[in-house]
């Protein structure tokens, strides 16, 4: 073990966090299958609309990866009366912000704007979710943008790290082995009318949850989002997945992704993990915070602290609603590859056969807890973040209003237990951007089965193993 | 990942400081004392800004401010190595720090019940900062592994650095923040000794906790551990002054990259200077939102770039204003260039409308209060507006000043900075890596 001095008098008689708690909202089911949910809370003069339709990456298929963030950023370039320009000229006029997305489980769209503006905001909104028109040169823009964006990913190592990694861990087939974005391969793939056809499909009242929060006044705003709404057809409900797995490996696998200018290397090793709903996520989420979740934890305190190896070590637990990865990321000179992997493993192996003690265990709990009104339940948008959330895996309240009670819960040994079944249980599997003349050879002992891939190579799909 | 070495700072200009409450203090020592109470969550923020940082730096020692940024979370007397992360962590806290060319800010978020820990913690570095050789060599590897992130492996970081460098001949802000490669290996401990007791005195300090916590609690627990550290000598002033320029400076850098990127920046006053708030407009203008005038043509009528911002880092001495562009694959920068300078010139020769500017204030409003909505962003703005405008207040006047800005103030100072002979021009050209070549 690291060895600690204990110094704790004053924290230890300081800690005494109480609970906090969702601030009270309403939440009310439209008659077009919609959601909305309203909460009041002033502390500056905005307001947060944010509209999450159900779907989002795993409802793609592989040829048409990108298409929720395509459709939905073509809903802002054209929408009722207004060309695009329009659009962008009223919505800045207004000193409103609208930003758009998707992730494995929605697409998104989120207009923040100065109370004294919700009526013409709202004016704006309304149009963007229901009446986008779609025009075609719009459409050639935008997706040749997107296209050179993704090729500009690659000029950032630990970017690209990131966009290789899903098809890498998740292997062809899996409904989340593609950038959220897609790539240039698939992004080609897409025309106006795939667009119009998936806005028609997916953007619909049954697959809509709404939530306006900050400085609102529930009787005003209520109906006129009611209204908003249910301009939306009811269409038919996105049918979730089935729980699919990433697949089983029986090997270690080693991807190199050649960037022969790149003079660290960026890497990732990772494991299959758990889903956002998984009975072991409180347990998981103590564990990860001491291995690689904070500036003390052990990845960090070993590869950065101790060796003076990288600028940051980190690892972190996907919580999606299939099952996601737990992994290890960090870069290093590519002279020091080999002992930052190998130290990574180290790091891994002593969590694994050593476990965390009382005293980890109470420090992770206090810093969960010191951190989690700030990080979750300080702002209206963030407040908004979590309700959308919780609609959108089903998750009801007791998630944040009791979250410090199953914290306290977690015995050490049920926590060594968790880390035991997860971390490392399954081969191993390492994703590596960095310049594969210098540090080829020297990797090769993580996975006999190894394959090298150039960056430059379109797209972010890997060879098959 | 924490402690980011090269923070960005842009000054967030608007609307009225929504009726925030500040008290102040000063210490004996001369530390000043910033208060603003918010009982929203049960969690506060306490932000330390040293006025020191790479421009009190010299040849030789360059990015030493940066790097002893780091080396202040290594050990104190009270503390050893690694308890300052250690025991704030486990007292619910978390941390980070960032180094500018003018400050060097410590910032600490954490639940209430922590606030007599963190000044503890605080108190025990700033007075008795241990040096342990191992530790410094250590801490070395991390900011060259840093330095090889955010300026080696990053186009924008390479080409930033060349053409600041290019901007300035005689001035401190010509070198990096994070420092030249061959200064970072070679900072002696003497150096580090000589920085801290340069830039560390309590009256070299400003302190402001934002949060759940009242005044007279923090100026108790502020007059119990960081009272007794004495006053010392500030660091001497920054006496070079940038001469004018007298024509374009070009740069170009060729390196592997996907596509081209540009950077083109001008000479502009200090933050303190009454143009301040026009050049913040003028930047809105320019480049907030997809209605704005360069991002409209640049990215979307004439597909030339990718994306485009501006904006001038907050400062003391005279800075620059700079433009980056990521070129779109197939385009030649000169076309990109020209356009720049045609935009630039329109708002000289002809001024902005009326819609423009309403527009603009708007956007600066809500951009301000985005920046009120938490305890940490109040801590920062606060913190900002006492050491580059030279008061807090003024935060609360804001909104009033930035009403007071007007279209020909706009269409003068886009007059006034952004000529020929002011600017300095970089332009990233991909290139195939020679075979082991790189490094």
């Amino acid at each position: 073990m690291t060895p600690r001095l204990l110094v704790f008098t004053l924290a230890a008689a300081a800690i005494m966090s109480a609970q906090v708690k969702l601030p009270p909202y309403s939440k009310k089911a439209l008659p077009n299958g919609a959601t909305l949910i309203l909460l009041n809370k002033p502390d500056v003069p905005l307001v947060t609309v944010r509209a999450l339709f159900r779907g989002g990456a795993e409802a793609e298929s592989a040829a048409q990866a990108g298409i929720n963030a395509l459709t939905v950023e073509l809903m802002r370039r054209g929408a009722g009366a207004r060309p695009a320009e329009e659009f962008a000229e009223a919505l800045d006029a207004l000193g409103a912000s609208l930003n758009t997305g998707a992730n494995r489980q929605f697409s998104f769209a989120s207009v923040e704007f100065l109370t004294r503006t919700q009526s013409e905001a709202l004016a704006l909104f309304g149009d963007f979710l229901a009446r986008p028109t779609f025009p075609e040169d719009e459409f050639k823009k935008a997706l040749a943008q997107r296209i050179d964006a993704s090729k500009a990913a690659k000029d950032n190592p630990g970017a690209a790290l990131a966009l290789f990694f899903p098809s890498f861990f998740y292997g062809p087939g899996h409904p989340y082995a593609r950038p959220s974005n897609g790539d240039e391969l698939s992004l080609a793939n897409l025309t106006r009318q795939s667009l119009v056809d998936w806005h028609k499909r997916m953007f619909v009242g049954r697959n809509l949850i709404l939530i306006a929060a900050g400085d609102i006044d529930e009787k005003t705003l209520g109906p006129r989002l009611e209204k908003l709404a249910s301009a939306l057809p009811a269409g038919e409900a996105y049918q979730w997945r089935q729980s699919v797995a990433p697949p089983e490996r029986k090997q270690p696998r080693l991807l190199l992704i050649d960037k022969p200018d790149a003079t660290q290397t960026y890497f990732m090793v990772a494991t299959p993990g758990i889903d956002r709903t998984h009975p072991d996520r409180t347990q998981l989420e103590i564990v990860n915070t001491l291995f690689g979740g904070r500036f003390t934890s052990m990845l960090n305190d070993e590869l950065r602290v101790n060796s003076g190896l990288t600028y940051g070590a980190r690892s972190s637990v996907d919580e999606d609603r299939l099952t996601g990865a737990i992994s290890i990321s960090t870069f290093t000179p590519a002279e020091t590859t080999v002992k930052a992997i190998d130290l990574a493993l180290e790091v891994l192996n002593r969590l694994r056969t050593q476990g965390i003690d009382t005293e980890q265990l109470l420090s992770a709990r206090n810093y969960i807890k010191g951190g989690f009104p700030t990080q979750n339940l300080e702002t209206a948008d963030q407040v908004a973040g979590i309700l959308g959330e919780l609609e959108i895996f089903g998750l009801n309240k007791g998630e944040i209003d009791d979250y410090f009670s199953r914290l306290d819960a977690a015995t050490l040994e049920q926590v060594n237990a968790t880390a035991k079944k997860w971390y490392g249980a399954a081969p191993l599997q390492f994703l590596l951007v960095g310049n594969a003349e210098k540090i080829r050879e020297d990797v090769k002992k993580y996975a006999p089965n190894m394959k090298v891939r150039s960056i430059k190579e379109p797209g972010f799909g890997v060879p098959a193993f | 990942m924490l402690r980011l070495g090269l923070a960005v700072l842009l000054t967030a200009l608007g609307a009225a400081g929504s009726g925030m409450k500040v008290t102040t203090h000063t210490l004996d020592n001369g530390m000043r004392i910033l208060v603003h109470e918010d009982h929203d969550v049960p969690n506060a923020a306490m932000y330390l800004f040293y006025t020191v940082g790479s421009r009190n730096e010299r040849p030789g020692i360059t990015g030493i401010s940066h790097y002893f940024e780091h080396m202040m979370f290594n050990g104190a007397k009270k503390y050893g190595p690694k308890q300052f992360d250690i025991v704030m962590e486990r007292a619910g806290g978390r941390n980070n720090a960032y180094t500018s060319r003018d400050i060097t800010a410590y910032t600490n978020w954490f639940p209430n019940t922590a606030l007599e820990q963190i000044f503890d913690l605080e108190a025990d570095r700033i007075h008795d900062l241990a040096f342990d050789p191992q530790i410094v060599e250590s801490e070395r590897g991390v900011v060259i592994s840093e330095r090889r992130m955010a300026v080696d492996n990053n186009p924008f970081g390479t080409l930033y650095e060349q053409v600041n460098a290019a901007a300035y001949l005689a001035h401190p802000y010509s070198w990096p923040v994070i420092g030249w490669a061959s200064d970072i290996a070679a900072y002696s401990m003497d150096d580090l000794k000589a920085h801290f007791k340069m830039g560390y005195a309590p009256n070299n300090c400003l302190l402001v906790v934002t949060g759940a916590v009242t005044h007279d609690e923090v100026v108790r627990l502020a007059k119990k551990y960081l009272e007794p550290i004495p006053r010392q000598d500030p660091p001497p002033p920054v006496r070079t002054v940038e001469p004018p320029q007298l024509g374009e400076r070009r740069v170009v850098v060729k390196r592997a990259a996907q596509l081209p990127l540009m950077i083109v920046s001008y000479h502009v006053p200090a933050t303190r200077h009454a143009d301040n708030a026009a050049l913040e407009m003028l930047e809105t203008v320019l480049t907030s939102g997809r209605s704005s005038r360069l991002y409209r043509r640049l990215v979307e009528q004439e597909q030339l770039v990718l994306s485009i911002n501006a904006g001038q880092q907050l400062a003391l001495d005279p800075t620059q204003f700079l433009f980056s562009m990521q070129v779109r694959s197939g385009v030649e920068p000169s076309k990109v260039e020209a356009a720049l300078y045609e935009e630039l010139g329109k708002v000289a020769k002809e001024g902005i409308t009326p819609t423009e500017l309403a527009k603009a204030k708007n956007q600066q409003i809500a951009g301000f209060y985005r920046s009120l909505k938490t305890i940490a962003g109040k801590a920062n703005l606060l913190g900002q507006f006492e050491i580059y405008h030279g008061d807090h207040r003024k935060l609360f006047t804001a909104v009033e000043e930035l009403e007071k800005v007007t279209a020909a103030d706009i269409q003068r100072v886009a007059g006034a900075y952004f000529g020929e002979k002011n600017r300095t021009v970089g332009t990233l050209i991909p290139e195939m890596p020679q075979k082991g070549g790189a490094e």
